[in-house]
């Protein structure tokens, strides 16, 4: 006799079960659960192939899940097997006793019971988030939440202690709940480690093991090799005595945290509810759990969605007339409808009379009138205390029956469901929603960019090396006949070249406006580069108000000042400059044009970042920045010449609050439109304390390198 | 409050990368006693809170930026500017990092100069200027 090993038991074992569900299923004859029983048999056959010959980690979980679910499926379908299995024995028991009488038991209606946005708060150490060395502790965990015989799951979510909550973003939606029900919500971890699979270690990683094995890693090793000491109940509930754990090598998910939802803890809006936590912090699959589940549970009710009865019939005008009106009532929720016809309804046309029918509606049938044929119903509703009662009048002695039969229906399952029938609980069916962005692109991004060298846009750097060097060669080649490239501009600080008179007196005023605005300012001292006449004056000239310098807008003199230097340009962001436009020969964008319309007030800061620079290429950036270093001023034309070769160092101001641009190289200035995009005159001040408390280390960190 | 805001750049769409216009910068240490300094700071990452940078666009972008230039330092001299987010160092990606790896690997001993790749506000423009 072969002795089998503990594998081979499990998979008989296994085997058996299933024989022993389908045959049951076979005998009760109901072809209906036999079929899903057969689907999800079939299902977990394919799951544990899928499982058995997965190689990646997310696929093994996943198919983990499933594997899980189908378990929990199968149990379910089994109970309710054995239910009608007991049935069908009272049944046949009852009957030879001949005890039964008519069920007089009235039945609720069934309702849609959804739930969604499932999140669960974490409490993670602080050991564990400050934790700077080795991986991350992970794990996978997910949601099963059953219903009656419905089960559901939910996606997978990675956790770790990155993480404050498990947001679960799945709407679940279950159809046929009665009001007793119970909505039993499981959550499931699995350890996410590769140190935790007692198996295939790599090498690299058991050699990293060998050499040293601290405590936590200890701890989970062993944890990790013996699941079942942290829970009793490893596969939810007592799926283990039917089900064995499966056979199948591969990730086990374990039951962390389960708790049980009913009518009482169904509500229009989000509800926090305490979690029952079936995990301590040894096992391996643990998550440090807050303890509760916060979720929106809605219920609706089949009464309030659907029409519970619906006919002819005659409302009377007033107690004691005789004339009556005929309308088709129809009731459904907390309203009879009444409409004048029966078309009407379905076009959406308001109804002649709606009658409230709540809990605290009385309704009472009345004698048969002698004189008329018909019978009639008194529906009395409180309004604000007074009563109002409405005679209804049916046509048949059954019809009266009928309805009278809806209303008290209609009451017992407002009864039973309770609070639910108050108004109507919005349920959203959740759309079969794909990524979005997945969907337009098959490939990855690489296939939907053409790269030509040609036109690569690289780093701005060569770009405007590249333009540089042309217009050089072209300035040598043609002096003071060529224009420098529209671009150029954004260098300069400059107006419309021609029109030169008529900016400067908008300039000073501009100037002036601003000197009162920041009176201290310091401002640099305009001879800081005597070696730049021309271009210089026009920075001096935004520092002075009375200078009436020809803020050399004459392209002769830009052409200098960018020949000289090609290193060198700075768009004197001074405030002064205001003007800096971006370009003087091209039309302006239509952003552009507004945002300097609306700096346009604010006068010109020079923005400016720190230090000459490199690479600012265009005026601005950061807006305050330069505000804090202060006294650069100098400093940066010195540092200038330095740059990279390559891009022109907008010197942009540099200095902190001093609205005049530093960079000294502005060109021209006296731009026609006299606001300057860094407009930041006075706000230099404001700013630099807002900057400085924006940038306190106590509320993000920051670190000097 | 930004001087000059170009419809801007990095929008971010979770799922897709995300492309900027850089410029490259390239920073010598400079040795000071056993230190290698590089003369500025930098803010921001994984493990910190978006919403405290004041030089992001976007309020969710946890990148890393320069908070502050030390005057005449080599991140000065280089061109490094405040407000700066630095892409990549030396090829190691800084778009999603942790404070702490990004400032590791900016000051790692072994290395005298970080070549670093930074994108701001005003390099795109820039490009679609030079390039009309």
């Amino acid at each position: 006799m072969e002795r089998f090993t503990d594998m081979e038991k499990l998979r008989i074992f296994e085997d058996l079960n299933m024989m022993y569900i389908r045959q049951i299923a076979l005998s009760i004859q109901d072809s209906d659960i036999q079929k899903k029983i057969d689907h999800e048999i079939r299902m977990r056959d394919g799951a544990c192939k899928l499982l058995a010959a997965c190689s990646q980690r997310d696929q093994a979980l996943e198919a983990s899940k499933n594997l899980l679910t189908c378990n929990a499926r199968i149990m379910a379908y089994m109970s309710e097997l054995q239910r009608m299995k007991e049935a069908q024995v009272m049944q046949r028991v009852a009957r030879r006793s001949s005890e039964s009488g008519p069920l007089d038991d009235r039945l609720p209606c069934k309702g849609k019971v959804a739930i969604s946005d499932l999140r669960i708060p974490l409490m993670w150490k602080d050991t564990e988030y400050f934790k700077n060395k080795g991986e991350l502790h992970r794990c996978a965990v997910f949601c099963l939440l059953q219903l009656g015989g419905e089960i559901f799951d939910t996606d997978m979510v990675m956790v770790d202690r990155t993480l404050t909550d498990i947001c679960f973003e799945n709407t679940v939606i279950f159809n046929e709940a009665s009001p007793g029900f119970e909505l039993r919500v499981e959550l499931y971890s699995c350890c996410s480690e590769d140190d935790c699979s007692a198996g295939s270690t790599p090498r690299k990683l058991a050699s990293k093991l060998s050499s040293s094995l601290g405590r936590t890693a200890g701890k989970k090793m062993r944890a990790a090799m013996d699941p079942g000491a942290c829970s009793p109940i490893s596969n939810g509930g007592g799926a283990t005595l039917l089900l064995p754990v499966s056979s199948v090598p591969g990730p086990k998910y374990h039951l962390l945290a389960h708790t049980a939802l009913s009518l009482a803890h169904v509500q229009d809006s989000f509800r926090t509810h305490d979690l029952t936590i079936a995990a301590n912090e040894d096992c391996s699959f643990w998550v440090p759990l807050y303890g509760s589940v916060c979720c929106r549970l809605a219920s609706q009710p089949k009464c309030m969605t659907q029409q519970v009865m619906s006919g002819r019939l005659k409302v009377k005008h007033g107690n004691d007339s005789q004339s009556c009106t005929n309308v088709y009532g129809v009731l459904k929720g907390t309203h009879l409808f009444c409409y004048h016809q029966q078309q009407d309804m379905d076009t959406n046309v308001d109804p002649a009379i709606t009658i409230g029918i709540n809990k605290e509606t009385r309704i009472r049938a009345a004698e048969r009138d002698p004189h008329s044929k018909a019978q009639s119903i008194c529906i009395s509703n409180q309004y604000g205390g007074e009563e109002v009662t409405h005679t209804l009048l049916t046509e048949t002695r059954d019809d009266t029956q009928h309805w009278m039969e809806a209303f008290w229906q209609h009451f017992y399952d407002m009864s039973q469901w309770k609070h639910c029938c108050e108004d109507l609980m919005k349920i959203d069916l959740p759309s079969p929603k794909k990524l979005a962005p997945l969907t337009p692109k098959q490939g990855s991004l690489y296939h939907e960019m053409v790269i030509d060298t040609s036109d690569d846009i690289g780093t701005v750097t060569d770009i405007l090396t590249r333009q540089i060097q042309e217009w050089e060669l072209r300035t040598q080649l043609r002096r003071g006949a060529a224009t420098p490239p529209a671009w150029m501009a954004l260098f300069e600080e400059e107006g419309s070249p021609p029109t030169t008179p008529q900016p400067i007196p908008r300039h000073h005023h501009h100037h002036q406006q601003q000197l009162l605005r920041s009176p201290a300012s310091p401002l640099l001292s305009p001879g800081r580069q005597p070696g730049r006449c021309g271009r210089l004056l026009s920075s001096q000239v935004s520092l002075t108000s009375d200078s009436d310098s020809p803020c050399s807008t004459s392209p002769c003199s830009r052409h200098y000042g960018w020949a000289a230097d090609p290193s060198f340009i700075s768009p004197s962001l001074s405030s002064s400059s205001s003007s800096s436009s971006k370009t003087r020969f091209r039309p302006r964008t239509l952003s552009l044009d507004a945002k300097l319309s609306s700096l346009r007030g604010r006068g010109g800061v020079g923005g400016g970042g720190g230090g000459s620079g490199g690479g600012r290429v265009i005026q601005c950036s950061s807006p305050p920045p330069t505000m804090t270093s202060s006294s650069t001023a100098t400093s940066s034309s010195s540092v200038a010449p330095h740059r990279s070769p390559a891009l022109a160092t907008l010197s942009s101001s540099s200095s902190t609050s001093s609205t005049s641009s530093n960079s000294s190289e502005g060109s021209s200035l006296g731009g026609p439109e006299g606001d300057t995009p860094f407009a930041r005159p006075t706000g230099a001040r404001r700013s630099l304390r807002n900057l400085r408390s924006k940038l306190d280390p106590r509320n993000w960190m920051q670190s000097q390198v | 409050m930004e001087p000059f805001d170009n419809n801007c750049t990095l929008p971010v769409v979770p799922g897709q990368p995300v492309t900027a216009v850089v410029q490259r910068i390239e920073i010598h240490k400079l040795r000071h006693a056993d230190n290698l300094i590089l003369g500025f700071s930098i803010g921001g990452g994984m493990d910190q809170d978006p919403g405290q940078n004041p030089f992001s666009a976007d309020k969710t972008d946890k990148g890393i930026y320069v908070t502050r230039v030390t005057p005449k330092g080599p991140a000065e001299v280089a061109g490094l500017k405040m407000g700066d987010k630095i892409m990549q160092v030396n090829g190691w990606d800084m778009t999603m990092v942790t404070h702490d790896q990004a400032r590791k690997r900016l000051t790692k001993k072994k290395e005298d100069v970080v070549r670093l790749l930074v994108t701001r506000k005003g390099l795109e423009q820039a490009v679609k200027n030079a390039m009309m």
